[in-house]
């Protein structure tokens, strides 16, 4: 029940579906081994790293350091890890579809980068960049051999329609197709200007943005609940700034990956727009707390709903 | 209670690391080449060689223009205004060992007898692959005024304009009133050219120059530039194309493969064990192969034909290039020495081969005006996994049957030989019916049926 009330279940569903497609329909220099080192890395990262930042908040706490050490170890069955697991699939299978690479030290790279970023670079408790984001740039920047390949999905009708629908799904769940129709609708105006002001026929700009890798992003990564503005106008306002940066990249400065250079770069900008317009923020699981109070304890559920706002 | 499951999911945890380490190995092709399908099985091909590092291209255009030298001309947008010493003219045969080198090809192995352990192979003369008339296509742009002469060169039997133009009307009229062949509805196309504040690289035969040489045909022209844009402008060469158009592209980079950013980039079906009787008609089944291809994947995808290390091949169509021809290739990185430290793999894929700091990529694009409205863009990825469109050739063993397996081996044949038929009926789109008819005949079991119960019983 708890697993389908979250989500991130819809999203880990539909980004396999989309792996399984990609490999099986589309030509993909995909190595299965590099999906299975993607996982293991970002779940063995997540693990660590809530290990190491719940010993950090109860440094004060009164317990003997083999306990704690104990408790470390046992915390791979605490329900705040068991709950955050989602979220380190997520940007596994995500960073899966878009990341290439030689070796697969770049994907590790990739992949600790995603999950350490959502603990280290935080503002107020909201991490800052998006966790797949932040390991595309990492390994674009940090390495020599990895790469994003904008044409893998093609331009047709039914990966855009497949796209659309599961996005439609995930996102009437969290609530944030405001992002999505903000960011698509104001890039295809720019685009269609500049179409128009070049000269270029209509089907050049159909081209444009009928392209698979534009829909995924703006559907699947753009729309991250958890990294983006909490208040709708403050979203929108966002939305435009980046398909504003994506335009500019993609056309002056010739970035094929430009879309992720502007989410990148246009990450931090979420904090002043949150201070703009302030909003509730997101969290994946509140119904975890809820659910599991009457059976665990209500004073253990609000630890553990704490836990998980703060970290997955 | 918690130690258990933690140790069995930490002995997995390496099992599975162990595994990833192991599981990746290398993989050599073998066998020995035969046939190519190169660049002049098509009609209408236009062949560029782009040695790309950074921001710095070398375009290389080769020129196999058919008509009237005088009436050639050609328009190529570029993003800068060219210097003279940005432009030369490359060896007419650069272009073509480039070709041979990545053609698509066929290999053939010889089943050994049955009776005999021992492996021997044989090569086989090669027949040459193909013939047919290669046509470029005239890529003839207009005139206008308000339009700039930016310079003005002789290179080699070429005389070279770089026009810069305010407007597409303008343009057009210029290039009518000096003598330039324009075709209709060049107007509108040169606009978003000319709006993107591109100039334009103007090229015809200065027909003194070229009786004085007495060249027997027009050298592919060359130009180097510095720029962001990493694309080839192909919406000019759609102007007066009816049919669809090849466009064959090998991409020479320091990193790995090169591959277009705006349509999809997909192999062309390889590795194929296919009937003997191709052999002798590999030109054929590879145009309808890649014709098949093409519809298959909607006619709207850029094929990449081969990938490689430029230092060697596996089996070679033709001589790895030597350090001059990838120099005349336009490959300008080599006598830095920095340019050898090519990433190695080091925890990743193994390698078989020794590597060097070029790697080449050749794409063959078929291109029609609905399925491919933007120019072509590319980037370069750090890549090195190598392809080649190959296929399988495979010699049963004609001898006579000394042993019992030899007569299994025999009772196998039929069915090697369907699978082949298949293979070839569905990459070709051939009738299977038909290829059946063209397929070796294997004689049956001649031996009495007493004979043949007692020796399979004996085993001899």
């Amino acid at each position: 029940m708890l697993l389908l009330q979250d989500a991130r279940t819809d999203q880990i569903l539909f980004l396999s579906l989309f792996l399984l497609v990609g490999m099986s329909t589309r030509d993909w220099t995909l190595h299965p081994e590099m999906i299975a080192v993607a996982i293991a890395t970002c779940v063995v990262t997540q693990w660590v790293m809530l290990a190491v930042s719940s010993q950090e908040s109860e440094f004060d706490s009164k317990l003997h350091p083999t306990a704690k050490r104990k408790q470390a170890i046992s915390f791979i069955f605490h329900p705040s890890f068991l709950a955050s697991v989602p979220s380190a699939l997520v940007t596994s299978l995500g960073l899966s579809i878009l990341v290439r690479a030689d070796h697969y030290s770049t994907i590790v790279l990739a992949c600790v980068a995603a999950i350490a970023s959502k603990f280290l670079i935080r503002v107020r408790g909201k991490h800052l960049f998006n966790p797949g984001n932040f390991g595309i740039v990492a390994a674009l920047t940090l390495t020599p051999d990895a790469w994003v390949s904008p044409g893998q999905w093609g331009e047709e009708g039914w990966y855009a329609l497949m796209f659309l629908t599961c996005g439609g799904l995930v996102l009437r769940r969290v609530g944030r197709w405001d992002t999505t129709i903000a960011f698509l609708g104001s890039y295809a105006v720019l685009e269609g200007i500049r179409n128009v002001l070049l000269g270029w026929t209509w089907d050049v700009w159909a081209h444009r943005l009928m392209s698979g890798s534009l829909l995924m992003f703006s559907l699947f990564m753009i729309t991250d609940p958890r990294t983006i503005p909490n208040a709708r106008i403050g979203r929108l306002l966002w939305a435009v700034a980046i398909a504003l940066l994506t335009f500019f990249l993609r056309n002056y400065l010739f970035l094929s990956t430009a879309v992720f250079w502007a989410l990148f770069a246009l990450a931090p900008l979420s904090i002043l727009i949150d201070a703009m317009f302030p909003g509730d923020r997101f969290v994946w699981s509140d119904l975890l707390g809820k659910k599991e109070a009457g059976e665990v304890g209500e004073a253990e559920a609000q630890e553990m709903t704490a836990l998980v706002t703060q970290i997955s | 209670m918690v130690t258990k499951p933690l140790r069995l999911l930490i002995t997995l945890f390496f099992t599975c690391l162990v595994c990833l380490l192991v599981a990746p190995s290398a993989w050599a092709f073998c066998g020995f080449y035969v046939a190519k399908a190169d660049a002049k099985l098509y009609n209408q091909a236009s062949q560029v060689a782009i040695a790309h590092s950074g921001n710095r291209t070398v375009l290389t255009m080769a020129n196999d223009f058919q008509g009237e030298v005088k009436d050639f001309a050609i328009v190529v947008p570029v993003p800068v205004v060219l210097r003279r010493d940005q432009i030369k003219v490359a060896e007419p045969k650069i272009i073509e060992r480039l070709d041979a080198f990545s053609a698509p090809r066929l290999v053939e192995y010889f089943d050994e007898d049955p009776c005999d352990q021992r492996l021997y192979d044989r090569a086989v003369p090669a027949p040459s692959a193909a013939s047919g008339v290669a046509q470029e296509a005239n890529r003839l742009r207009k005139d206008s005024l308000g339009v700039t002469v930016e310079a003005r060169y002789t290179v080699g039997e070429y005389d070279i304009l770089l026009l810069s133009a305010k407007e597409s009307g303008g343009l057009q009229t210029w290039l009518t009133q000096n003598g330039y062949k324009i075709p209709q509805g060049a107007n509108q196309l040169l606009k978003p050219y000319i709006r993107q504040k591109l100039k334009f690289f103007v090229a015809k035969v200065n027909l003194d120059e070229y009786d004085k040489a007495g060249y027997q045909s027009l050298r592919p022209l060359q130009i180097a530039y510095e720029s962001p844009r990493f694309m080839l402008p192909i919406r000019l060469g759609m102007i007066n194309a009816k049919a669809a158009q090849d466009l064959l592209i090998y991409v020479l980079s320091p990193k790995g493969q090169t591959e277009v950013t705006n349509y999809r980039t997909v192999k062309v079906p390889s590795d194929s064990e296919i009937p003997v009787f191709v052999k002798n008609e590999f030109s054929d089944f590879y145009k309808a192969m890649f014709q098949t291809s093409y519809d298959r994947e909607d006619r709207k995808v850029a094929f990449m034909e081969y990938a490689w290390d430029m230092a060697n091949c596996d089996p070679c169509s033709a001589e790895p290039l030597s350090q001059t021809e990838l120099k005349q290739a336009g490959v300008f990185w080599l006598d830095n020495p920095n340019s050898e430290s090519v990433p190695m793999p080091s925890g990743g894929f193994r390698r078989p081969f020794p590597s060097s700091s070029v790697f080449i990529t050749r794409l063959h694009v078929r291109y029609t005006r609905d399925k491919f409205p933007e120019d072509l863009v590319f980037q370069e990825t750090g890549n090195r996994d190598t392809f080649q469109g190959r296929y399988v050739l495979r010699h049963s063993f004609d001898g006579e049957p000394k042993c019992q397996a030899a007569y299994q081996y025999r009772r196998s044949l039929p069915r090697r030989f369907e699978q082949q038929a298949q293979n070839l009926a569905r990459l070709t789109g051939w009738n299977i019916q038909d290829v059946r008819k063209k397929l070796p005949q294997i004689e049956g079991d001649s031996r009495p049926f007493w004979q043949r119960i007692l020796s399979s019983l004996v085993g001899k």
